[in-house]
This record gives structure tokens, C-alpha cells and sequence, in this order.
């Protein structure tokens, strides 16, 4: 943003800043840094430093390590194998199995983080409801985000416990009650009876019975329910990223759109959703690089002696079994994060692909 | 400006002399041993045993040292990161056998024979002194402990059911799987439970080991075992109280409520199996059993002492239908230590000092030593509880049948596996084959270099 003035015959140039400094450059001493100019680098250095001994160099060291055999110990030198570690990655069963499980969580995750947050924005800018306080419900929805994911994960262990749970306790009493009313209300009962097959089925054994779903416990409902865990903890922010995008939005369309006799559901769908894309892009990439990578909840909510464990070990709680397990496999580890890798870049090329095809 | 500049500047410098100090792992006074002066010993351990031990060894030489206690889900990557890391400050470090095979592969364990450890072979119960060998056979560890696995019975119901309460005789009744069964059926029908869980029979799991020749071998006996494992579960033989949670402890001192598959992790919202007060309370109208035995190492002398209650001398040892042992801390000494001959001093005191033994056994209060000169001296102790049972004699005899080359460094991984498929199969949560097929996956996932025949 700087202007330069150039004389007739200059030996130095003016430049000058938008914050009205003036700075006096001599062309003739090119490639050397202003006084200003090396006050910025000086300024941005201990950042670049941190970035390139914390993020750079272990990209490439992981890099390399995945091309060796490495268990650690004292004196022993990675062994150079090739692509070995990412040939046994990719023809691992178990790999597969950890990405399918990974994407089913995300899958349930997404679903109801986006599905929760778009509901929200909805009610949030639609002036019929008139919802005041913004800031403190958008505050109240990021809290889950802000509370560690271990404090999430006890929480939740505790509500979801098969037989002290609360949430199990809550789905007795609800069925108990039913029962009651099966049992006790003629008209219930027959209507029940003449609807016939699954519900009939459904209610043959009436009397009061202790619900026991092992929500985290069994292969057939810990992938969901932890998807359901993330999705609360991370629909707070996508609603503010959705709702940051709404307010980005030029009300001159709107008024257009209401002049031309436009309604509230044609203005959401015609104005609204088109031009939060750059935003949906952003949350879905976000989200899945994300998902892709979780971790700590599964980790610290499922024991390895879980019947329900193979079904909710992630991609990298398999990776980190061989970088921190019993079978320490350093190289391997790191194959593994490199795979992954290559397919969050798939997963979140393909997306951006097609939400610019839709755009076009 | 030149204000703003030297701003930059020291931050800079201050960012930089951070990342040194994160990186500074090889120079001896970084990290939590910092402010340890460098005569003081330092010792990393997971068991608390240690801490005992080191007071008592500053008591006895004026000597000082730090001990470290690790959480021991945490100790092999602390240790690992530490050493791989170069880090020299560090002087004792210690392993479960279960970790050993992999600590002396990484070379983090100093050799001892250097120091004179093979003055002292003989000395220490041969199984012992073995688990502390590498590969090579250089000694690198060794533990002041002996691990034997038995059966801890109640000698008042073996006399009312079986008519006997002789250790050797009482042995008859668990010398199988299938005696096991037979044993347990006899118990139901009398109205006890044979165990207080199914995991008591685990430290007589398959005797073979499960890798032969870079080979997986699922042997009968692994076969067995899982039968027998499925048996007691669905037969509901067992008392269903899970491993150290408090029916499992309360089983040791006398009655227990009645439990089942469905409340064996609580009963009601406040009966959680963890708190033994709220559990008490949720179950006091249940209809009540007693459990026959437990299955557990030597070391579980320690814990049946602080639980037996009222039955204290009710109790007697016998052994299982194959010698297993389980865990026992061994102590050696950091390839990276600056203060070797001091750490092997330390060593020593702790493992191969008789007077170190005898105060061991007194302090513990029935931890049963490694040093042969000390079991012996103590052959003819009678302890109490056990109806005045010759405890340390049993468990050198126990301790002598075990053959340590049937450990292997992929015990834990399959031994998870394998258990992982029982536990499916017994829950119903799997067919037989997808269980055992999904235990193949697992083992070839694992270890792709092992031959895996099916």
C-alpha cells in the first residue's frame, strides 16, 4: 500500500506509508533492508522460528521416518526400507477398517453438526421469530468447544454408564411411563393392537424393565454415539461461522428479492444457501480434516477391552498404537499418517471441486 | 524504532532460548531432575514399592535419592522419549516383564554384568534372574520379587463340599480346564461360586508360547482356555464381580450379593460396583453367595491380607493347572547414566542384600522375596491367614516350574487379541470364527513379518 514519488532525477525515492510515515529508500542499495523493513522481519521471526521447528520440520522428518524401519532406542539409526511401510499400510485390513470407522463417526457428526447449526442460523435471521440476544445464545452454543476433551469424555461416560447412566435412567422412566399408559389407557392399547406387526411386537413384554443400552459398549451404537458427542461439541461453531457468513450478506438482495414478491423460504434458498457456500465449503473441509483426525474422545471413552473396540478405533488411534504401542513401529506410524494425509487432500479436493461445479 | 527493534530482538532471543531449552534433553541438569544434586541418585519407577525402598537406603548409607513414580500406562513412553532423547539425568530405571523384551532391544537398560551381576547368579529364583537377560544373555535387570500364579481358596468350603481343605488335594480339583468345570458345577450345585470372576483363571492361560519359529501358534491348550473361559461365563459359575472392583474385594471376606452378566458393572443408579458403600447399600436385598477362590500371583498375599475380614485363617494356596506368573518390577540401571557403580550399589541393595530381604518381608508384610537365601530362611513361616500355611516354601516351589522361554515380546498384543475374541464370544457380541477370524486380522495387522497358519 505504499505510494512512491519518484523525482526527476532521483537518487532516493520517498515512500510513504498509509499511516503517513515517510521512509527515504536509495534504489542503488538494492536487496538491503530498510530500517523498517527488517524492524517487521525482526517482529515475525520467533513465530517463523516456532513454525519451522514445531510444523516444518516434523512434516518432513515424519517424511522421511516413514520411509524406514525405527522402533527407537539409544544409538539405533532408522534403517532406510523404501516404500515397505506404505505397501504394508495399504494392504492392512485393519487400516481400512479404522477409516471406515473414522468416517462413520464424521459422517454421523457432520451430519448433525451442519444439519443443527443451519436450523439455528435459520431461526437467528428470520425476523418472524425475532430472537433477542444473540451474542449470549452464540456464546452458550460455543461453550462445548472451549471445555477440554477430557472433561467431555468423562462427562459423557457417566450420562451414558449402561446401568447408572442418566440417560439410560431417563429412557426407563419414559418407558415405564409407556407402559403405564399401554396398560392402564383402553384406547392406547387398541390402537396399538389394530396398528399390528412391530409395535404390537415392540410392547408384548409390558411391565417396567431398566433400559441397559450399552451406548459405548456395542459395535452397533458407539460410532454413532460418538459422532453425536462431537456434533455437540462442534455445532457452536459452525453456527457462528454460518451465522457470520448470513450477516456478510448485503440486505440489498433481500429488499430486491421482496420487491419481486420473493418469500422467506425462496429467499433462503435462492439467496441465502448460494451464498454461504464459501462458508459450508470452509466448515465441510474444516470438519473433515478434522474428523479424519480425531482421537482423544474415542481414546479416553472406549478401553481396548471394549467389545466395541475394533468398531470405534480410529486411523489414529491405530497410528498412535504403533508410535507409542507395544509394537513400536516408528516408520509405520508415520506411513500411516502420510496415507491419511493423501486422503484428507482427496476428500477435501473432491468437496472443493464440487462446490465449484454447483457454483458455475 | 529502535525501540520497537530491540522489542523484536529480545523476543526473538527469548523465543529462540526456549526452543533450546525444549531441545536440551541431553545435558543432565534439564527436565524435572533439575534442581537434584549430582550425587543424589535419581530413580524412575511405576511401582510406589520403590519409594519404600529408596528411604530405607538413605537410611541405611546416607546416600541420597529421588525416586519418580509413573503412572504405568505412561512409564514406557516417558522412559522412551526420555532416553531416545539422550537424556542423562536419569539413573534407575525399572520394567514389568511385559515391557522388558523391548527396553533391552532399544538398549536403554545398562549391562550389569559389566558391574559384577554375575557374581550373583544362583542366588536370585532362576525365573527371575532370567526375565532380567536380554537375547545375548547379559543381565540387565533384575526384581526383589518372585510373581508365582495360584489358586487362594477357602479351606472351610473345600472341607464342606470336597471333604478336604489340604492344599495338595484341593490342587486335584483345579489341575484341568475340564476339572475346572467339573469343580465349578460341583460348587453351583452347593450354592457357592468357584470364582469371584473369569479372569482368575488368566495366569493359567495356554502353556505354550505364541510364537514359535516367527510362527503363530494357537495351540489346544490356547483352545481350551477359551472354552473354559466361555463355560464359566455362560454358565454363570462364576460370582460376576469384576477384577478389583468391590464385590471382587468383598468376595475375600465373606458373602457377596448375587450378581449376573446384566449388573456385574452396577446395580440400580447408585449401585455402582466401584464404591463399595453404594454398592452395599443397592444390593443389600439381593440374594447373597460366596466365592470358592481367586486366582493371583504371589503378590496377592498383599491385597487378600488387607480384605479377608473375618475369614482371615479360612484361606489356603494351591496351585493351577499350569505355572504362570505375573508381573514384578525389575530394577536396572540407564545406559545414559552418568553414575553407574553408584546406581548398581542401589541395585544390589535392593535385590540381592539379605537384611534388605528380611526387612522386605516385614515391611510388606508377606511379599514374597526373589532371594533364594531369604525364601529359604523363611521356608518354615506359617502365615495366619492361610490357616498357617508355609507360604514362601509354596511359592519357591511354584516359582521353580516356571519356564520362562515360553514368554515371548508378542505376549501382551495376541494375549489382547486372543482375550478380545473370548470376551466377544462369551458376550455373544460374535460367532466363534468371526471372533477367531477377527484375532487373525488383528495378530497380521500387528506383527505382518509372523507366519499365520488357520
Amino acid at each position: 500500500m505504499a505510494k512512491a514519488k519518484k523525482e526527476s532525477a532521483p537518487k532516493t525515492v520517498e515512500v510513504k506509508y498509509d499511516d503517513g510515515t515517510v521512509v527515504t529508500v536509495d534504489p542503488s542499495k538494492k536487496g538491503k533492508l530498510s530500517k523498517r523493513e527488517s524492524t517487521g522481519y525482526a517482529f515475525i521471526i520467533p513465530y517463523v522460528i516456532a513454525f519451522c521447528v514445531f510444523s516444518v520440520y516434523p512434516v518432513f522428518k515424519t517424511l522421511y521416518l516413514s520411509f524406514t524401519q525405527y522402533k527407537g532406542g539409544i544409538g539405533i539409526e532408522p534403517q532406510w526400507v523404501g516404500l515397505a511401510k506404505y505397501d504394508l499400510t495399504i494392504h492392512d485390513p485393519l487400516f481400512w477398517k479404522s477409516l471406515v470407522n473414522t468416517v462413520r463417526i464424521w459422517g454421523v457428526n457432520i451430519v448433525l453438526q451442519l444439519g443443527l447449526a443451519f436450523l439455528l442460523t435459520i431461526v437467528f435471521i428470520d425476523i418472524k421469530y425475532k430472537v433477542k440476544g444473540l451474542a449470549v445464545y452464540r456464546a452458550i452454543y460455543y461453550l462445548p468447544n472451549i471445555i477440554a476433551a477430557t472433561s467431555i469424555a468423562f462427562m459423557f461416560s457417566s450420562l451414558l454408564d449402561p446401568n447408572y447412566g442418566t440417560f439410560n435412567q431417563i429412557l426407563t422412566e419414559i418407558r415405564n411411563l409407556w407402559v403405564v399408559i399401554y396398560n392402564h389407557i383402553p384406547f392406547i392399547h387398541d390402537i396399538m393392537h389394530e396398528s399390528g406387526g412391530v409395535t404390537v411386537r415392540m410392547f408384548d413384554y409390558m411391565r417396567p424393565h431398566a433400559v441397559r443400552t450399552e451406548w459405548l459398549g456395542s459395535s452397533k451404537y458407539c460410532a454413532s454415539t460418538i459422532g453425536v458427542i462431537q456434533a455437540w461439541m462442534w455445532f457452536g461453531n459452525s453456527f457462528i461461522m454460518l451465522m457470520a457468513g448470513v450477516m456478510g450478506i448485503s440486505s440489498d438482495y433481500y429488499e430486491a428479492s421482496s420487491i419481486d414478491g420473493a418469500g422467506r423460504w425462496k429467499q433462503f434458498t435462492k439467496i441465502t444457501l448460494p451464498l454461504l457456500k464459501p462458508i459450508m465449503l470452509y466448515v465441510g473441509v474444516t470438519s473433515l480434516i478434522g474428523g479424519l483426525q480425531m482421537f482423544d474422545l474415542p481414546q479416553i471413552m472406549i478401553a481396548k477391552t471394549t467389545a466395541s473396540y475394533m468398531s470405534i478405533r480410529t486411523v489414529i488411534m491405530y497410528l498412535y498404537q504403533f508410535g507409542f504401542g507395544q509394537n513400536k513401529d516408528v516408520g509405520r506410524a508415520a506411513a500411516i499418517a502420510y496415507v491419511l494425509f493423501f486422503i484428507i487432500l482427496i476428500f477435501s479436493l473432491m468437496q472443493f471441486i464440487a462446490m465449484r461445479s454447483e457454483e458455475d | 524504532m529502535r525501540i520497537k527493534k530491540l522489542l523484536a530482538l529480545s523476543l526473538a532471543g527469548i523465543m529462540a532460548a526456549g526452543l533450546v531449552g525444549c531441545t536440551g534433553g541431553n545435558d543432565s541438569k534439564s527436565g524435572s531432575n533439575s534442581k537434584v544434586d549430582k550425587d543424589t541418585l535419581v530413580v524412575w519407577t511405576l511401582a510406589k514399592d520403590l519409594e519404600t525402598f529408596g528411604k530405607h537406603y538413605e537410611e541405611k548409607t546416607g546416600k541420597k535419592v529421588k525416586v519418580t513414580v509413573i503412572e504405568p500406562a505412561d512409564y514406557p513412553t516417558k522412559v522412551a522419549t526420555a532416553l531416545d532423547g539422550g537424556d542423562k539425568s536419569v539413573d534407575i530405571i525399572v520394567g514389568e516383564p511385559q515391557m522388558l523384551k523391548n527396553f533391552y532391544e532399544a538398549g536403554y537398560f545398562a549391562d550389569l554384568d559389566a558391574l559384577g551381576a554375575k557374581d550373583y547368579e544362583g542366588k536370585i529364583v532362576d525365573y527371575v534372574w532370567k526375565v532380567g537377560q536380554s537375547d545375548d544373555g547379559v543381565q540387565r535387570a533384575i526384581s526383589y520379587q518372585i510373581t508365582p500364579a495360584g489358586f487362594y481358596y477357602r479351606r472351610d468350603i473345600a472341607k464342606e463340599v470336597f471333604g478336604t481343605e489340604d492344599p495338595a488335594e484341593v490342587g486335584k480339583l483345579f489341575e484341568s480346564y475340564d476339572k475346572i468345570l467339573e469343580t465349578a458345577e460341583t460348587l453351583k450345585k452347593a450354592g457357592y461360586k468357584i470364582f469371584a470372576s473369569d479372569a482368575e483363571t488368566s495366569y493359567f492361560s495356554g502353556d505354550e508360547p505364541w510364537v514359535v519359529d516367527g510362527k503363530l501358534n494357537v495351540s489346544q491348550a490356547r483352545k481350551d482356555y477359551m472354552d473354559l473361559c466361555i463355560k464359566l461365563y455362560q454358565n454363570d459359575y462364576t460370582a460376576f464381580a469384576a477384577q478389583w472392583a468391590a464385590p471382587w474385594l468383598q468376595g475375600m471376606s465373606g458373602e457377596i450379593p448375587q450378581l449376573t452378566a446384566d449388573t456385574m458393572w452396577g446395580v440400580g443408579e447408585e449401585g455402582d460396583v466401584w464404591d463399595a458403600d453404594k454398592f452395599a447399600e443397592a444390593t443389600k436385598d439381593l440374594p447373597k453367595t460366596q466365592v470358592f477362590a481367586y486366582g493371583l500371583p504371589a503378590w496377592g498375599v498383599l491385597t487378600m491380607k488387607d480384605n479377608v475380614g473375618e475369614t482371615s485363617g479360612k484361606w489356603g494356596v494351591c496351585s493351577g493347572p499350569a505355572s504362570g506368573f505375573g508381573g514384578g518390577t525389575f530394577i536396572g540401571i540407564s545406559e545414559l547414566s552418568t553414575k553407574k557403580e553408584a546406581a548398581w550399589d542401589f541395585v544390589k541393595f535392593c535385590t540381592l542384600d539379605p537384611e534388605t530381604a528380611d526387612w522386605w518381608i516385614e515391611t510388606s508384610q508377606g511379599d514374597t522375596v526373589s532371594l533364594i537365601e531369604a525364601l529359604n530362611k523363611h521356608a518354615e513361616d506359617e502365615n495366619a491367614i492361610y490357616g498357617g500355611q508355609k507360604l514362601y516354601k509354596f511359592w519357591l516351589e511354584q516359582a521353580e516350574k516356571i519356564d520362562y522361554s515360553k514368554v515371548t515380546q508378542y505376549d501382551t498384543i495376541i494375549g489382547d487379541a486372543w482375550g478380545a475374541a473370548i470376551s466377544a464370544i462369551k458376550t455373544g457380541e460374535k460367532d466363534k470364527d468371526a471372533a477367531i477370524e477377527e484375532f487373525y486380522t488383528a495378530v497380521s495387522s500387528a506383527y505382518p513379518d509372523l507366519v499365520i497358519e488357520k
